[in-house]
This record gives structure tokens, C-alpha cells and sequence, in this order.
């Protein structure tokens, strides 16, 4: 490459992992309702995430249209997705010229990739939709998500609260620059999650990879990479010479991905044009051609291997632990578990952008099946009555994007009094801390008066809660600031019948 | 009267200062001043000026926090948080009155973010120059001793603790514990920790923070009351416009005046009771002087 000179393939690659940084930053509560644009934009466009939706789902929402056009592109363009857009692929061309290489590791070449992705289609084809485990985007949106933004965040928040321990009130005079920071670039509040240092550990072994060779990840195993491969094998868009050549062969120090052979390999070719730009004769051009002959599909066996290890991934994971499933509470709209898991790309957006950061990444809590799915757990934080994002940015609709009237009936679970720990009840005190959240018009919470004696002798009026269970929608406030230590006197219990409860007016929903 | 007997009638006497003081203040009794009008502004800069206006409580150079209630996740129209207008008005007062700086902050119970917007507190002091609308910050929360009857100690905010003057400015409504929210509750936005531990005896509780953080002036908004459901409310049947404004330098007179709107009788409310036993204010209404402004 002429020193000095950016290509045009690195300058849409930095521009779009702005794009993507941009883009994440934004999807969090900035003081409007509604996120006009969010991360989900790169899911939208992901056919990795649609080809999951399309088999498990079994039926077509207009918010897969997007990556139906990048499909489209793929089958032209070839595989520019990688070169040009995917900000993983970026990170990794920023980093791996300072890492030394190794050589290739033997047991990733040939079908490996398939290996993974085939499995995953098939296992979607039986209704298990597991892509978002190993779709690129979505590892990079968790790892920022569960570990490197609440790392950050905490990190410069400790700082500000250092400042405090020094300063004190003095500390005001830097205000307004921490708040132009907290205001445009921090998280809200810091969330720690679980499964933090896996998503982290996961990022960081696809950096490791580069120590092997260049995209070890995006050519080895990148399950969405492979699924553009296949549509890219049919591009009529090709380099010549496709071969290296005699007297060069400086396109297998130049090239990303495909010469690890002699011959370019059409579905590895990451259009980055680094060959054209470096090549001493300036022989090499890109130019449409007729398709090129070859095997469109992985070897048979593979597809045999892939269906067989897909319905084994589908059915081999079906146990549920009774004792989780109680709890087991979805954002708000979330009728019907199977639904839910079929579409969930388990892309973490709703739990980054979750205004009183109630969700979390379920670990075994739903099934094997159901790692990194979203989970309210209202002790550390409840579904915010006015609030609609995780909706909003969800890129499949999983959680649906309903309007605030809506979406405040949607039933989540029910709570549940537990009387021997509930202050009133347990202690024969005043509290009702649950009843004044409770952010119901008509109160689904109430309470009850009683003529008490204390242990001094002195009557009282005690207040004794009850649920009102067909207005209760199981928002998790009440477990969230009931004053007990520990366990809470009012927990939530996941419900089959999510009915939406009545309007605030007492009509029922329609 | 030599020194012993006077030393035994000052220790004598110290048993019903209490009584005393009261009987002392009776001859100057608190004034209530109640300004109604359909304009918001107008009505708290009556109220505020029938008692002397602005510059009564606010010296030039004063540090000034005026302390809403925007404890929801609420319109202003819902009734659940001081009307933005009232807000506005008192800090616009105080910062004629020469502030130097008026902090304007709430420990909410939904999400701040939300409740700041919501409430319209947030977006009614946008520009204003020398007005702060802060989020509060966990780390300013300190230890106090306040040696009450149930709180020994309790968390509370450094800025309110600091400032030279605190407003406090709550909004009239309904409350499923203590009957009503009025001034006296109104300050456990200032309490850090596990608030709703004192709900097992808030009305002490209150007093013993009252006691501790005073507010030299409270301005209560009843331009619309929450008269059922509250305190977040959310159903409009439950709002009554009233117009009204209270403004008084004594809580809890400005709280037993308010109760009277809700048609009950300040014995009613067992906050106001126990601040009045402690000695925080006035609540018989015949010993109030109440001025229509």
C-alpha cells in the first residue's frame, strides 16, 4: 500500500465502527422516549440474524428487509460486508499488525466454519435459534455491553467519586465537564452482569486468534462470514489474475483472508481491494464476469454432519429447573417463551439500554438454550412504568415496540406477599413501601387497616398489604424497594397467562 | 432572689420551655399566607411576598437549595410532583433576592432521569443563569447524628446540609401511610439510605430529620391537589385544581393549613402531630395567622 494513503475499504471501516460506537453510545435513555436510532441498526442488516429468524420463526417481519438487501449485495458484490462494514473485522485489521504471526492453526482450515454455522441453521430449523451465540456483531455489542462499557463507566465514575473523597464539595467547580461526560458518554448508573467475563473472554480470544494468522476468526470461524461466503461463491464480480502470480506473489502477504492458497477463493475474498492497490504491474482488476464454475455448497457429509449435530443441539437441552422458571420474568410484551426464544438474537441491547437496568443475561436460568437471553430480576432493578425502550431497540422484534399506553398493561408476572418475612405481616409494623410504588393508577397493591396492640400496649393502626392480581403486571417495583434486607416481602412470579391488565379506567383490554 | 433560688427557678422553668416557648411565640403567632390564583407564577410570588417577600429568607451571596418534590415518574397535570412553574418562580425569587447559587435536586423514587423530565421541573429552569438542577450523587450522602427519637443517625445530603438557605417546596397530596405528603415528609428527598426503612414509625422519623434540617421557608403547592391513590397517582379523576399556593415560614403550620384542603383537621395527620409535639411548629389553626394574599 502507498504509505500516507488511506483506501477506500479502511475509511468506510472506520467510519463505520464509528457508526457502530456512535450507535451504541446512543442506545440508552438520553431524556427522549424514543431512541431514533440504535445498534440494532447492524442487526437489522445482519442475514446471519435473519436466516436464524427466517427458520426458527418460520414466517417474515419487514425488519429483516435490510439484511434481505445485504444478502442481495453479497450475492453481486461478494463478501464486502467484511471488508467495508463489519466492525468486528475492523478491530481485528486495527490491531493484528502489532501482533506477530505464527502460522495458521491446522484443525480451523477447510470445513470448520461450517461446522459451526450448519449446525446453527439446522438447530434453528428445529425451532432452537442459537446464531446471535456466535454472530459477530452481537459478540462485539455483549462484550462492550456485560464488561468493557460497565468497565469504563465504573472506572471514571470511581474516579469522580475519588475527587469527591478529596474535594468535597469543591469538587463543583469540575462539574460541568463531568457532566458533559456523563450526559453524552457515560452509562447512567453502573450495572455489573453476569456472564461479564466470558463475554469479555470471548472478544478477546478472537483478538488472540490474530496471533495465527490475519482474520483468523473472520475466515476460520466466523459463522456470519461463512453464510456471506456461501452467497458469494455465486458473485460474478471477480479479480483477475485469480491465481497468484509466477514472478510475485505479493497478494498472499497483501490479502486479508483468501490466499492462503494458490488460487483466490471466491468466498473468503473480502473485496478490500488491497491486491489492486499493492500489486507493482497494477495487473490485478475486479470486473464482472460470468459465475464462475466450482461447489456451491459445502461437501455433503458436512451438511449430513451439520442437520444431525442441529437436531441433537435442538433437543438435547431441554431441561428446565422448575425452581428458575418461577422467576423466570421477560421484558414487558413478551407473551409466549417459545416465541421469544426463536427471535432473541441474544444481543444484549434491551439489558444495555433497560432504564433502571432490570434485565440481565439469563446463564441456565431458561434452558441451556437460553444463555444471554434477557431476564427482569426485580431486586436489582424493575421494568420503569412510562418506559419503552427495550422494545425499541430490540432488532427482531422479540420484545415488541409498543406504544407507552400499551405497553404499561403488558404483564410480566405477578407478585406475590410473602408473609413471614413482610414487615406488617412478620413484625406487626407500619411499612407499605410497596404499595406507594406501585405505579398502577388504581393500585394493585393495597392495603388493609387493623386496630393492633404492640408490645408497648399501644393500639394502632396497622396497614396490611394485598396484591390485586388482575391489575398487577408484575413491573417488579415493589420487590425492588421493599425495605427488607435481602429477600424481599413481595416477590414476582413468572405467569403462563400474560393477559394485558385492564386500561387505568377499569375497562378491560381490548 | 439570690443565686440558688434562681438556679433552681431557671432549672425549674427549663421543664416547660417547651410550654413556654410556645406560649412566647403565641403572642407572635406563625403566619400562613394563602395566595390563589389561576396563574402559577402570580400565585407563589403573592404567597411569598404576603410574608415579606423573598428577601426575608435570601441574603445576597446565600447559597439557596429549593428542594421539589419530582418523586415520580409523572406529568405536572397528574399532580404527583411540584407543579414546574411554582419551582420556577421560587428559585427565579430567590435569585433576585441575590442567591448566588439555587441547587434544585430530588432523591426520586422512579428513575431521575424520568422524573426530571416528566415532573417539567427540569426543562421550566433550562437556561436560568445560577440554577442548578442536579442528579444526586450517592457519594454526597454523609452520616448525621441527629440523636431523634427513633433516628440516632441517618444519611443525608451534603449540598442540603450546606446550603445557607433551604426552600421547601412539596406539593399537596395524598399519601396511603401517613394521610397526607405535605413539607415534613416532602424532606425525605434530602435522606439517603434505605428510606423506607422508617416507614415502621415515619412520623417521629420525620420529626427527627425536620429537627435536624430546617426549612426556613416552605411554599406548598396546591395549585393542584392528588386527593386519592397518591403518592404517584396517575388517574385524573383523582386531581383537584385548586389554584393555591401556601407559603409560611413555619412547616408545620404551612403543613397543618394545607391538610384543611383535603377537607381534614391537622390532628389528622400523625406527621404534623408529632412535629407539633416536638416543638417544630404551630398546628392549632386559631393560634396561626392566616393571610389571604
Amino acid at each position: 500500500m502507498k504509505p500516507g494513503r488511506l483506501r477506500a475499504a479502511r475509511i468506510s471501516q472506520l467510519l463505520f465502527l464509528l457508526l457502530f460506537l456512535v450507535l451504541f453510545i446512543q442506545t440508552e435513555y438520553r431524556g427522549s422516549d424514543r431512541i431514533a436510532l440504535a445498534v440494532n441498526s447492524f442487526f437489522r442488516v445482519d442475514p446471519l440474524v435473519a436466516a436464524g429468524y427466517l427458520l426458527s420463526e418460520k414466517s417474515f417481519t419487514l425488519l429483516l428487509l435490510p439484511a434481505l438487501v445485504l444478502a442481495g449485495a453479497t450475492l453481486v458484490l461478494g463478501r464486502f460486508f467484511c471488508g467495508w462494514i463489519c466492525p468486528l473485522g475492523t478491530i481485528l485489521d486495527l490491531i493484528t499488525g502489532r501482533i506477530r504471526k505464527r502460522g495458521p492453526l491446522r484443525f480451523l482450515q477447510g470445513n470448520f466454519k461450517y461446522w459451526l454455522l450448519l449446525p446453527l441453521l439446522f438447530a434453528a430449523m428445529f425451532n432452537v435459534n442459537l446464531v446471535g451465540l456466535l454472530d459477530p456483531i452481537a459478540i462485539l455489542v455483549r462484550a462492550l455491553t456485560f464488561s468493557l462499557y460497565p468497565l469504563f463507566g465504573d472506572t471514571v465514575r470511581q474516579a469522580w467519586v475519588g475527587l469527591y473523597r478529596v474535594m468535597g464539595e469543591g469538587r463543583d467547580v469540575l462539574a460541568p465537564g463531568y457532566e458533559i461526560l456523563r450526559d453524552h458518554l457515560l452509562p447512567f448508573r453502573e450495572t455489573f452482569y453476569p456472564l461479564a467475563f466470558l463475554s469479555f473472554l470471548l472478544f478477546l480470544l478472537i483478538l488472540l486468534l490474530e496471533r495465527y494468522e490475519r482474520r483468523a476468526w473472520c475466515r476460520r470461524l466466523c459463522p456470519l462470514g461463512a453464510l456471506l461466503g456461501l452467497l458469494a461463491r455465486l458473485s460474478p464480480l471477480r479479480r483477475t489474475p485469480s491465481a497468484l502470480c509466477d514472478e510475485c506473489g505479493d497478494c498472499r502477504g497483501l490479502c486479508p483472508t483468501s490466499f492462503d492458497r494458490d488460487t483466490l477463493r471466491e468466498e473468503e475474498c473480502v473485496r478490500c481491494l488491497e491486491c489492486r492497490v499493492g500489486c507493482r504491474f497494477n495487473r490485478v482488476e475486479f470486473g464482472f464476469a460470468g459465475i464462475g464454475g466450482g461447489p456451491y455448497l459445502p461437501e455433503r457429509r458436512v451438511i449430513l454432519g451439520g442437520l444431525v449435530t442441529g437436531f441433537l443441539l435442538a433437543r438435547l437441552f431441554r431441561f428446565r429447573s422448575p425452581d428458575a422458571q418461577a422467576r423466570l420474568l421477560r421484558p414487558p410484551g413478551v407473551r409466549d417463551e417459545g416465541e421469544f426464544l426463536k427471535k432473541c438474537v441474544r444481543c444484549g441491547e434491551c439489558m444495555k439500554v433497560c432504564l433502571k437496568n432490570a434485565l440481565y443475561p439469563a446463564l441456565f436460568q431458561a434452558g441451556a438454550e437460553g444463555v444471554y437471553t434477557p431476564l427482569l430480576i426485580p431486586r436489582l432493578g424493575y421494568c420503569e412504568y412510562n418506559c419503552t425502550l427495550c422494545g425499541q431497540v430490540c432488532p427482531t422484534g422479540a420484545i415488541p415496540d409498543l406504544p407507552v399506553e400499551e405497553k404499561r398493561r403488558e404483564v410480566m408476572g405477578k407478585a406475590a406477599l410473602d408473609r413471614n418475612h413482610c414487615l406488617p405481616f412478620a413484625k406487626g409494623t407500619n411499612c407499605i413501601v410497596c404499595e406507594e410504588h406501585c405505579p398502577i393508577p388504581a393500585k394493585a397493591i393495597r392495603t388493609e387497616a387493623e386496630q393492633v396492640v404492640d408490645a408497648s400496649g399501644r393500639t394502632f393502626e396497622l396497614r396490611k398489604p394485598y396484591v390485586v392480581d388482575d391489575l398487577c403486571t408484575g413491573c417488579g417495583i415493589c420487590e425492588h424497594v421493599c425495605p427488607l434486607e435481602g429477600k424481599s416481602g413481595i416477590e414476582v412470579f413468572a405467569v403462563r397467562d400474560r393477559t394485558p391488565v385492564r386500561e387505568p379506567d377499569g375497562t378491560p383490554y381490548q | 432572689m439570690d443565686r440558688r433560688s434562681f438556679l433552681k427557678m431557671l432549672g425549674l422553668s427549663s421543664l416547660f420551655t417547651n410550654v413556654l416557648i410556645r406560649e412566647l411565640c403565641a403572642a407572635e403567632r406563625p403566619v400562613v399566607a394563602i395566595a390563589e390564583d389561576r396563574n402559577f407564577e402570580r400565585g407563589t410570588l403573592a404567597a411569598v411576598n404576603a410574608l415579606g417577600g423573598m428577601k426575608r429568607f435570601v441574603k445576597p451571596g446565600d447559597v439557596v437549595v429549593v428542594k421539589p418534590n419530582i418523586g415520580w415518574d409523572r406529568r405536572p397535570e397528574q399532580a404527583a410532583t411540584t407543579h414546574p412553574q411554582v419551582v420556577r418562580t421560587v428559585a427565579a425569587e430567590a435569585l433576585r433576592a441575590g442567591a448566588r447559587k439555587v441547587k434544585v435536586f430530588d432523591r426520586t423514587c422512579n428513575d431521575p432521569r424520568r422524573c426530571y423530565a416528566s415532573s417539567g421541573i427540569e426543562a421550566a429552569l433550562k437556561g436560568m443563569k445560577g440554577v442548578d438542577v442536579k442528579h444526586m450523587e450517592d457519594e454526597r450522602f454523609r452520616k448525621v447524628t441527629l440523636n431523634g427519637r427513633t433516628l440516632r443517625e441517618w444519611e443525608l445530603y451534603d449540598e442540603a446540609l450546606s446550603a445557607d438557605v433551604f426552600i421547601n417546596v412539596p406539593i399537596a397530596k395524598h399519601h396511603g401511610l401517613t394521610g397526607l405528603t405535605l413539607g415534613l415528609k416532602n424532606i425525605m428527598g434530602v435522606m439517603g439510605g434505605n428510606r423506607g426503612f422508617i416507614h415502621r414509625s415515619i412520623d417521629e422519623a420525620l420529626a427527627d430529620i425536620n429537627a435536624v434540617l430546617k426549612s426556613r421557608l416552605t411554599i406548598i403547592d396546591a395549585t393542584r391537589i392528588l386527593t386519592a391513590n397518591g403518592p404517584q397517582g396517575g388517574n385524573p379523576r383523582d386531581v383537584k385544581v385548586l389554584n393555591k399556593v401556601i407559603a409560611s415560614s413555619d412547616i408545620v403550620a404551612a403543613d397543618a393549613y394545607a391538610t384543611t384542603l383535603f377537607g381534614l383537621k391537622p390532628e389528622d395527620i400523625s406527621t404534623t402531630v408529632a412535629a407539633y409535639r416536638r416543638g417544630l411548629g404551630e398546628m392549632n389553626l386559631s393560634r396561626i395567622r392566616l393571610l389571604k394574599a
